[in-house]
Formats: structure tokens, sequence, C-alpha cells
């Protein structure tokens, strides 16, 4: 496989990411130890699983109960690395509903990456008021690359979240996505591991009335560069759309979130709303916010916000004079910090799940207690 | 319990306490008043170690009701790698350590049988026993006010050297909490004083005064924002809490109407920085007649 197209950082939408990372896990084999415990969510109704180790599908550890597995072709010219993984990959999901049809419960998605590069396509077809939800969770050390065309029909309405968890490696990640009348488009991802990956969405809000919506938390330390790319086109008249982002970095840490919105001359009455908002935990530490808003319709609502801040020291000496140490009091203002972007998640077992992820980011942390400060 | 022996402390430099000088013991309720800007919110930061406030004089000596397991040994230096819990406080007549570094193995310890409370930080404090009751009680999204109180007890517990409180216990308490003092256990569900109307902030410090238990509270304008009916609540809540023989109370306000309620054994009035005048719950009725105007010239 030829990596010589990797985009390069003077190209404005690549300019924060990290890819010297990739050439390396391309020649890199896979160890193929995949851990015993797969971090599978609990609920109540229990949907399709699919496993998948290093780019390959696992019959043994799957129950697809009709979702479809089989890589994805799709015509090239897209993003670089998604053409590269529609071109590389061996397997990847086809999930694909009918009118009406619903997913039989939540559909669970594990990828283990192990080492080396595993490339995966995918692709979610809801027909008219089709409905779905779907986890991706990703762990593992090596690097995954995924492509995923979504295509939602009028009034169809899928759930997507993307939890990132490796212990290092890379991760790289590009959906597309159209978005019918009436439909709804939910992608959130949570990364908290990874040394770096990039999270992005092209999404072109297609019928009217369509609600798209993409976003998600990056929490890093480390040296780690987390990235989340969006692109939102409005094409058609009322819709919604929604790109809120939360990033955390400790240590010396990179998050970058680029999230643009694109009205055309025709969408009238779009409500398009951006929220990006940074907690530096250590002054070492960097983040990037880029709200783009190209609008040629007149009669739009299009709200921007992009903050950077510290912990606020008032809620943190409200909570120490509690008793709360000073790392649990740092942990809990992050957890709230970052709720905005959790909640969006709907299904309540999956949200959970994730907010167990990030008290498990908090609980590895290398969070040295606050700087001894000199008393008089 | 405490003694305040010359306090002097400022705020970006400039001087606010100049030389308070007070003592709290078990079983008491000292009452605070004074004119705007006179320390009185200064002193209660001071004392629950608020950082911007810097002391640059004097000491404050917190002396526990209950005597505390001292290290084994009787060494000063029993405390492991992993931070002691506070029941390795040293409480001995020895002049100060000092060129310790770190945590709570750096207690200086003040002369006579106490504990340099300006050495400690914030949640040391409070798992001493000392509680802040806020003038202003923060805003927190996204933190419910049981997750937050759960874990500032169990955290408090913990540094004590007790077991946590489980989920179940600690719910029955803070309903219990809630229950006494009006608030609705839904409300202990959401995030912290988010959407809290003035009053119900207040009695959510006491509902977590109430929860906390502690031995010490510095309640910082308890009463301002109150309504007649929320005051009564507010400073029954107080009594119900925190009157007992092992217990005191610093109680900043400007008014008499909770005094009424929650009845002070000393009266203090603080102005510029200083106690100008001392003495029992009658002083807080002359103030109400004839104001400050004459104390604070």
């Amino acid at each position: 496989m030829s990596l010589l197209e990797l985009p390069s950082n003077r190209a404005e939408e690549w300019r924060w990411s990290d890819l010297s990372a990739l050439p390396a896990y391309a020649e890199a084999a896979p160890t193929g130890d995949v851990p015993a415990d797969l971090p599978w969510i609990d609920c109540e109704i229990s949907g399709p699983r699919l496993l998948f180790v290093d780019g390959e599908f696992d019959a043994a550890g799957s129950d697809p109960r009709g979702v479809k597995v089989s890589p994805v072709r799709d015509r090239p010219g897209i993003q670089p690395l998604a053409d590269l993984a529609g071109a590389e990959a061996r397997a990847g999901y086809v999930i694909a509903l009918g009118a009406n049809g619903a997913a039989s419960g939540l559909v669970q998605i594990v990828h283990v990456s192990t080492g080396g590069a595993a490339h995966l396509s995918n692709r979610i077809m809801l027909q008219a008021n089709a409905q779905a939800s779907v986890v991706e969770t990703h762990v593992g050390t090596g690097w995954s690359n995924l492509t995923t065309a979504v295509e939602l029909g009028d009034s169809a309405r899928l759930m997507r979240v993307i939890r990132v968890l490796k212990d290092g490696g890379a991760h790289t990640d590009f959906a597309m996505a159209s978005v019918g009348a009436g439909a709804s488009y939910a992608g959130v991802a949570l990364v908290t591991g990874a040394d770096s990956a990039r999270i992005e969405h092209d999404i072109l809000v297609s019928g009217a009335g369509a609600y798209a919506e993409a976003g998600g938390a990056l929490l890093a330390r480390g040296t780690q560069k987390l990235e989340g790319v969006t692109v939102l086109r409005h094409a058609t008249p009322l819709g919604t759309s929604r790109q809120l982002w939360r990033s955390v970095a400790d240590d010396r840490a990179t998050c970058s979130v680029m999230a643009q919105v694109k009205v055309d001359r025709h969408a009238q009455k779009t409500d398009a709303e951006q929220s990006l908002k940074g907690l530096l935990l250590d002054r070492g530490a960097q983040i990037n916010a880029k709200p783009e808003l190209e609008i040629f319709a007149d009669d739009v609502k299009c709200a921007h916000g992009a903050t950077v801040g510290e912990l606020d020291r008032n809620a943190l000496f409200y909570l120490e004079s509690r008793g709360v140490t000073p790392d649990e009091a740092k942990a809990l203002l992050t957890r709230s910090f970052i709720a905005d972007a959790l909640d969006r998640v709907g299904e309540e077992a999956v949200r959970a799940a994730c907010y167990a992820d990030v008290d498990a980011w908090f609980s590895t942390s290398s969070l040295v207690p606050s700087e001894v400060e000199g008393r008089p | 319990m405490l003694k305040i022996d010359n306090l002097h402390a400022e705020v970006d430099g400039k001087p606010i306490l100049k030389g308070i000088s007070l003592a709290i013991n078990a079983g008491e309720i000292h009452a605070i008043m004074g004119p705007n800007g006179s320390g009185k919110s200064t002193l209660s930061y001071v004392l629950a170690g608020r950082p911007g406030y810097e002391v640059t004089g004097g000491s404050v000596t917190f002396f526990p009701p209950l005597p505390l397991a001292g290290g084994a040994g009787g060494g000063p230096e029993t405390a492991s790698e992993a931070g002691p819990p506070l029941t390795q406080f040293q409480v001995n007549d020895a002049p100060h350590r000092s060129g310790q570094a770190g945590g709570l193995t750096d207690l200086k310890l003040a002369s006579g049988r106490g504990i340099d409370l300006l050495a400690l930080e914030p949640h040391e404090r409070a798992a001493l026993g000392i509680f802040l009751g806020f003038q202003y009680p923060v805003e927190i999204p996204g933190v419910s006010n049981v997750q937050f109180l759960r874990t500032a007890l169990n955290a408090q517990r913990r540094a004590r050297g007790e077991d946590e409180l489980s989920a179940g216990d600690f719910l029955r308490l803070a309903r219990a909490q809630a229950d006494a003092l009006g608030l609705d256990m839904e409300m202990m569900k959401r995030a912290v004083n988010v959407g809290f109307s003035g009053g119900e902030k207040k009695r959510n410090e006491m509902v977590q005064m109430g929860i906390i238990d502690p031995t010490l509270a510095i309640l910082d304008e308890t009463d301002s924002g109150l309504d007649i009916d929320a005051l009564r609540v507010v400073g029954e809540g107080i009594n119900r809490i925190m009157r007992k023989p092992d217990k005191a109370v610093l109680l900043i306000t400007h008014y008499q109407r909770l005094l009424d309620i929650v009845r002070p054994d000393f009266v203090h009035v603080l102005a510029g920085g200083r106690i100008v005048r001392s003495g029992g719950p009658e002083l807080a009725l002359e103030l109400e007649r004839e104001g400050y105007g004459e104390l604070a010239a």
C-alpha cells in the first residue's frame, strides 16, 4: 500500500493533524493478542454485536443478527485516509434497514487493534422512518482507519456513538452522511485513548427540516493529539444542526476542533449552533478551536461560540471546602465540563458507559497533587 | 476549640484583617456583626483556606474536641508515602517542625495542644470538622448535589480513617437532612445550586452542613436573601445541627432576626479589620437600635 499521499499539515484542514506515526503502523505487524475483557455495554435489550480484530471480522466473538459483514467499496476522492480505508479494507459492516425498520436493540461494534494498521469501510443505510442506534468502541494499540457512509431516508433516525479508548496507537475515523427530510443524525464521539486521533464528519443536510449533530468530548494528556473535524452543510430549508465539542487537555497534550457550517442560498430558516469549549488542566497543554461559518442564505439563525479556559477557582474552592480532595475536585469539575457533550447520547446505557470511560480516564490519571503552595 | 491570635491578612496586597483575636470554646455560638467591608467574609475565607487570601501575621489554632489518635510510636514521622490519614495528626507540645515538605506530614504544629490551621489545605480543614457556609454558594453545572456531597463526605471519612458510606446509607442521610430543611429530595439530585433561588441555595448550604455534621461551622451571612419563613427553617437547622456541647458556631450576620432564633453566647463587632467590641446577646440588640456609626468611627 502506498502512504505517500498522506495529507500534509500545510493543507488547512489538516493543520493540526499528527499523521507522522501512520507509515510505521502500516509497516508493523499486529500481535493478535485480543484482551479477554471487551468493552461491550450491558443494556436491557441486547442487540447485534460485531467484533473486528485488526480489521478482520471475528465471527466467533460476534452475533450479527442481520447486520451484513462486507467491506464497502466507495468511489474514491472523498478524503485521502477515507479513500485508503475504502481501497484497503478487508472487512466492514453494512447496516441496512428498510422503511419503518428498527434494529433489534443497540448495535454494538467493537474494534480491537493489536498493532499495525486496520482499515475498515462501512455503510449505514436507513430508509424512510427507520431507526437505529449504533455504538462503536475502539481498543488496542495499533492504527485504526475507518470510513463510514451514512444515508438517512426521510424521517429516519440514527444515533451513532464512537468511543476511542485505546492504549496508544492512532485512530482516524471519517464519516460522510446525508440526512433526508425530517431525518435525524446524531454523531457523538468520546476519545480518551490513542496517541493521535482524528474524528471527522462530513454531513449534508439534504432534506428539509432535517436535524444533524456532530460533536463529542476529547480527553488528552501526556503528548496525545486529538482532533475533531466537522463539515456540516445545509442544502435545504428549515434544517437544524448542532456541533458541540468539549476538549480537555492536560500535561503537554493538544486537542483541536475545526467545525464548519455552510448554509446554502436556499437553505432559509436554518438553525445552526456551534459550541466549542476547551479546558486546559495544565498551562503546557494546548487547545485549538476553529469555528467557521459560510452563510449564503439571509434568514437563518447561526450561533457560534468558542472558549478556552481553566477550571473555575471558585468552584474548586467550594468543593474543597467541603472536604473533596483537590484531585477529586478537578475530576468532578472536568466531568461536569464535558457533560454537555456526553448528555447528547440518547441511550442511557451508552451514556452511562461513556461516563464510566471518563471516570476510568481520571483513575488512571497521572495527575500530580496540586503544586505545594508556600504559605507564610 | 478555635483560637485566633492577632490575625492579619490581605487580599491582592491590600490589608483587610488587622489583628483579630478571638477564642471560641466548644458549645459556644459566636456572632460577628459589622458594617460592610469590615472584613467579616475575609475572616471566614481565611479560616477556610481560600486561595488568594494571604495571612501576613498571627495564628489560628484548632483544638479538636476529641483526642485524636496519634501515631503509634508517638514519633512525629509515622506517615506513609501514600499520604497519611488525618488520624495521624500529631498533637503535641513540640515547637514548630520545619523543613518538612508535602501533604499532611508537613503539619506545622502551633505551640500548645492544637493544630496550626493555616498550614492546612481547605480539604484538610474540612476533614478536621470545619465547615464554611458560603454567602454566595457556587453553582456547579453537571455535578449533582448527591454526587458532590457523597464525594465530599467520603473523602472526609477516608481522611479520618473511617469507612465510606454506601450509596444507600448516604441517600437515607441526605433525604433526612433535606426533609428537615424543607428541600425537595428531587433538588438534591439536580446540579449543585444550578437553578436554585437565593433561599434554596442557603437551605442547601444547611442541608450540606447537616450531612457533613461538622465540629465548627463558620456561617457567612447564611441569613441573607431569606424570607421570614426560610429564615426560621435555616435558623432552626443551625440549632439542630450545631447546638451541641462538642460543637461551635461562628455566625456572621447583619441582622438581629437570625440571632432571635440562633441565640449567640457572644457578639463581636468587626470594624476596620479589628474586633472593636465584644459582649453578650444584648450587644446585637444595641446595634440593631443604634447602628454601627459610633463603633466603626
